[in-house]
């Protein structure tokens, strides 16, 4: 099958990174061990289709990093898949291409993760492989410069656009000193003061298994995939993951901040701090965002794209985070529309506050919410992720059970009082190309 | 095998008068323990894949229309994208929205592309919604309203996805490449139409178009998910089996110039990143070489341990990032190369490229490059697999550009591919001096 680049496809979809993100469980039983030094594993079998996905999860990110440091989880992650004693980072990608599968290694906010797929068939050598590169990285020296340079131009590059720009700004005025402020690239003053000394220190602090979660979906059966990981990670010493950061944001307030980047488009954005995913509230939250930006029938698209043709694109943003997250609208539109759009914006915002959605529009986000939640769900790297993930951030996979069952729960009242407590103060970030 | 074979034939009569294809072929998705696919013609002329395909209580309805940039008249540009846009604007039922309204109302999901060769829409809803997904797209495919107020808003909104397009540098790098390898080609225009051929759009010429494209002979419904043929059949038959055969016949598509003497355009961005586009032309869709050209660019430029990629992005690491793809087209494929690297190391990048290129045509690949090659592509096959939408997605481009059996057989296929047909399509493709070259670099007064 040969496919047209993505790039050549022209759709009517929204902007993609702001579509909500879906979490709730289908059938399927997951096995769960936990081995003596302290790591948890998570096995579900689905034998749909001949392949398997392994996601293990470290209790590392930027919620344990500070300004200074800001970008190293990230930094090692990439540095793990690229050498281990025994394997140069070249043989890493060729024996995952001989597995039919792929190895790569990111951090985020509250977790780092090492992905992995592959045809079922080499599920030992996947499990072997994965093991190698988080057990034994040898995170060589002669990499870390070139690593350094290749982040330092995301960094670089991420300052040039236009969507990334509102948005890291937005990200600093609500966090301020708290983690959450940063991307997890980190800052080129960061970026550039991390050598192998420091990455080695940050590996050995976080790559302990009391604070790690592997999670296998795919065409596996449980026991065997059980042994072979007490045999690969069985030796590994237990030990302390350490505690995250006790920076707390700082308090609500009204802002706004203009930055002026070359480019077609403007994009505003418009948010607030918003509850952790243990918090009761998270579930009407989430409805809240859906109603607002969810899909094309939220009202942000139905009003501001398709009544007003003010975007192309338009969204609401509300993570899932273990610590005090946000909620964040989009509208990207033309400059010359900056003025009427965003008094545009604004007014859903108001308007959410003052009446509560309708019977049916909360219907509808329901269903979009939780829908778009289970097919995300249905391939098994997704799976392993959010296997791993929740299990991690401490309430269990089954978490996402009882998530379905409380969204399903929520009423039109619900969605007006956490958008009057939430969404009442709210600060602005735009970015705009230079007047010419 | 013969199980799938019986219920075929079964269907087969029990359709009367339908012209099915014949008995498909084992399969990749054989292999992945699935069912064969059912393809049928109906009486007039609509073709129809369903796969029964169980790993979720989901079912994938994918719409696949023959109309793309291709087929624009030189006043039509963006007509195709913009018929896609508005097909979710209103039936002469229905008001705008209603598309949106039903799918994410019980839970599914919907969106459309436009392409060069076709134009696809789906709807991804819960199984009991299937005969609601087929009467949805059923009105969008032939009676849609095109309201004029909707039309000259949407118009607006098309202006600002071409601005996205502009923003975004890898989406630019590809369609410009494409405009310098298809030159004066059908295939080199932009899918998103100018400003000029969008404001000049009327109702009655979007309608005339729309009238023209949108029959059942250019369309094919592929269905998958936990569903019986028979059911699906039946809704098909209530909604799109009510059009009648039109007698349309697609235009065929010409065959593209040759890069003669090469082509080369920079084009400064605000960007500080420079990104570099090489292309070749290729074989189209339903030529054999086709096989041997995937093989090709996945030795070259297709895995993350590609020769490409450990020479100058491990080795010299000249580049972040550099991928070799083939697309192929009805009309005529192409080859490409993109990297992203710093504005200084273009030109060496570009000699090194071809040095690679000259290697494979000299001396060949190894066996286990062949061997790395076909398990991509098995893989690739296998995670398709895995959703509903994966499977649709890859019969609904088979049919509407080459062929659904030789999808079905795609792997079997490419396991036959030999070491010397490799070397011989590099030879034969990979010109070191007739192919487009595109970069983009900073302006200037940017540049460090």
């Amino acid at each position: 099958m040969r496919r047209l680049p993505v790039a050549l496809l022209s759709g009517v979809a929204l902007l993609g990174a702001l579509a909500t993100p879906a979490t709730a469980l289908e059938a399927g039983v997951v096995s769960r061990a936990r081995f003596p030094n302290g790591l948890t594993l998570l096995v579900r079998e689905n034998p749909t289709a001949p392949v398997v996905a392994v996601s293990l999860a470290v209790r590392m990110g930027t919620r344990w990093e500070t300004r200074e440091t800001a970008g190293i989880s990230n930094f090692l992650q990439l540095m793990v898949v690229r050498g281990t004693t025994s394997r140069s980072g070249t043989q890493i990608v060729e024996d995952a291409d001989r597995l039919g599968g792929k190895i790569d290694a990111i951090g985020d906010q509250d977790w780092s993760q090492i992905e992995a797929t592959a045809l079922s068939r080499h599920r030992v050598a996947l499990l072997e492989l994965v093991a190698d590169v988080a057990l034994r990285p040898s995170i060589p020296d002669g990499l870390v410069e070139p690593i350094k340079q290749f982040l330092l131009r995301q960094i670089r590059n991420r300052a040039e656009q236009p969507y990334p720009v509102a948005f890291d700004t937005l990200m600093h005025s609500l966090f301020g000193l708290h983690p959450y402020a940063w991307h997890p690239l980190g800052s080129r003053e960061s970026v550039e003061r991390i050598d192998r000394p420091a990455l080695l220190a940050h590996y050995r602090r976080h790559y302990v298994p009391s604070g790690m979660v592997l999670a296998v979906s795919g065409r596996v059966r449980a026991p065997a995939v059980i042994a072979e990981v007490e045999r690969l990670f069985g030796a590994m010493p237990a030990g302390q993951s350490p505690p995250a950061s006790k920076v707390s944001p700082p308090a609500a307030a009204v802002s706004r901040e203009v930055r002026e980047v070359p480019g077609a488009q403007a994009q505003i954005l418009i948010g607030a701090l918003a509850p952790p995913l243990t918090h009761p509230d998270y579930p009407a939250v989430k409805v809240l965002s859906t109603v607002l930006g969810g899909g094309m029938a939220g009202r942000f698209f139905t009003e501001l794209r398709d009544k007003q043709a003010l975007a192309y694109s338009t969204g609401a943003l509300y993570p899932s985070l273990a610590g005090t997250g946000y909620v964040v609208t989009q509208l990207g539109t033309a400059p010359e529309n900056l003025r009427r759009a965003e008094p545009s914006l604004k007014k859903e915002l108001d308007r959410i506050r003052e009446e509560p959605p309708s019977a049916e529009e909360l219907r509808v986000a329901k269903a979009y919410l939780l829908g778009h939640f289970a097919m995300d769900r249905r391939t098994n790297a997704r799976q392993a992720w959010y296997l791993a993930t929740f299990e991690l951030a401490g309430v269990g996979h089954e978490f996402l059970d009882r998530y379905v069952a409380a969204v399903r729960d929520v009423t039109p009242a619900d969605v007006q009082r956490v958008a009057r407590t939430y969404l009442g103060t709210v600060r602005e970030s735009v970015a705009r190309p230079p007047a010419r | 095998m013969t199980k799938h074979l019986l219920s075929l034939l079964a269907l087969v009569a029990w359709l009367g008068g339908c012209a099915a294809q014949g008995a498909l072929k084992p399969s990749s998705a054989d292999e992945a323990g699935l069912p064969l696919p059912f393809r049928q013609v109906l009486p007039n002329g609509m073709r129809l894949i369903i796969q029964d395909h169980r790993a979720a209580d989901v079912v994938a309805v994918y719409l696949f229309v023959g109309v793309g940039g291709r087929d624009e008249g030189p006043n039509e540009l963006g007509f195709s994208h913009f018929q896609e846009h508005m097909l979710f604007k209103g039936t002469d039922t229905q008001g705008p929205g209603f598309v949106d309204r039903e799918v994410e109302g019980v839970g599914g999901r919907s969106n459309a592309n436009t392409s060069l060769d076709y134009t696809f829409y789906y709807l991804v809803v819960p199984t009991q919604e299937m005969p609601n997904a087929i009467r949805i797209l059923a009105d969008m495919a032939f009676r849609s309203k095109f309201d004029p107020a909707e039309l000259s808003r949407e118009g607006d909104v098309i202006l600002e996805e071409g601005r996205i397009e502009i923003d975004n540098p890898r989406t630019a790098l590809v369609r410009g490449l494409y405009g310098l390898v298809f030159r004066d080609h059908p295939y080199g225009r932009p899918i998103l139409g100018t400003r000029e051929t969008l404001k000049a759009a009327t109702r009655e010429n979007v309608l005339a178009y729309y009238k023209r494209h949108y029959v059942p002979e250019n369309v094919t419904l592929v269905v998958v998910g936990p569903v019986a043929p028979g059911s699906v059949n039946a809704a098909v038959r209530e909604t799109f089996g009510r059009s009648p055969a039109t007698g349309h016949r697609r235009a065929p598509v010409p065959g593209a110039r040759p890069l003669s003497g090469g082509i080369r355009r920079e084009v400064e961005r605000p960007e500080q990143q420079a990104y570099l586009a090489l292309g070749w032309l290729a074989p189209r869709a339903d030529d054999s070489d086709g096989f041997a050209v995937d093989m090709l660019a996945s030795i070259l430029g297709g895995t993350e341990s590609s020769r490409l990629a450990r020479k100058l992005r491990d080795q010299d690491r000249l580049v972040s990032s550099i991928t070799m793809s083939y697309a192929a087209l009805v009309g005529g494929g192409i080859v490409s190369v993109r990297a992203e690297l710093e504005a200084g190391d273009l030109d060496k990048v570009e000699r090194l490229i071809l040095e690679e290129i000259a290697r494979v045509q000299e001396s060949g690949v190894t066996e286990e490059e062949r061997q790395i090659a076909v398990t991509h592509f098995e893989a690739e096959h296998a995670f398709d697999t895995e959703t509903a939408e994966g499977l649709a997605y890859a019969y609904g481009i088979a049919e509407t550009t080459w062929s659904l059996e030789e999808e079905l057989r795609y792997v079997e296929r490419i396991r036959q591919v030999t070491r010397e047909q490799i070397r011989d399509v590099a030879r034969r493709y990979l010109s070191r001096t007739d192919y487009a070259r595109l970069a983009f670099v900073p302006r200037s007064k940017e540049r460090r």
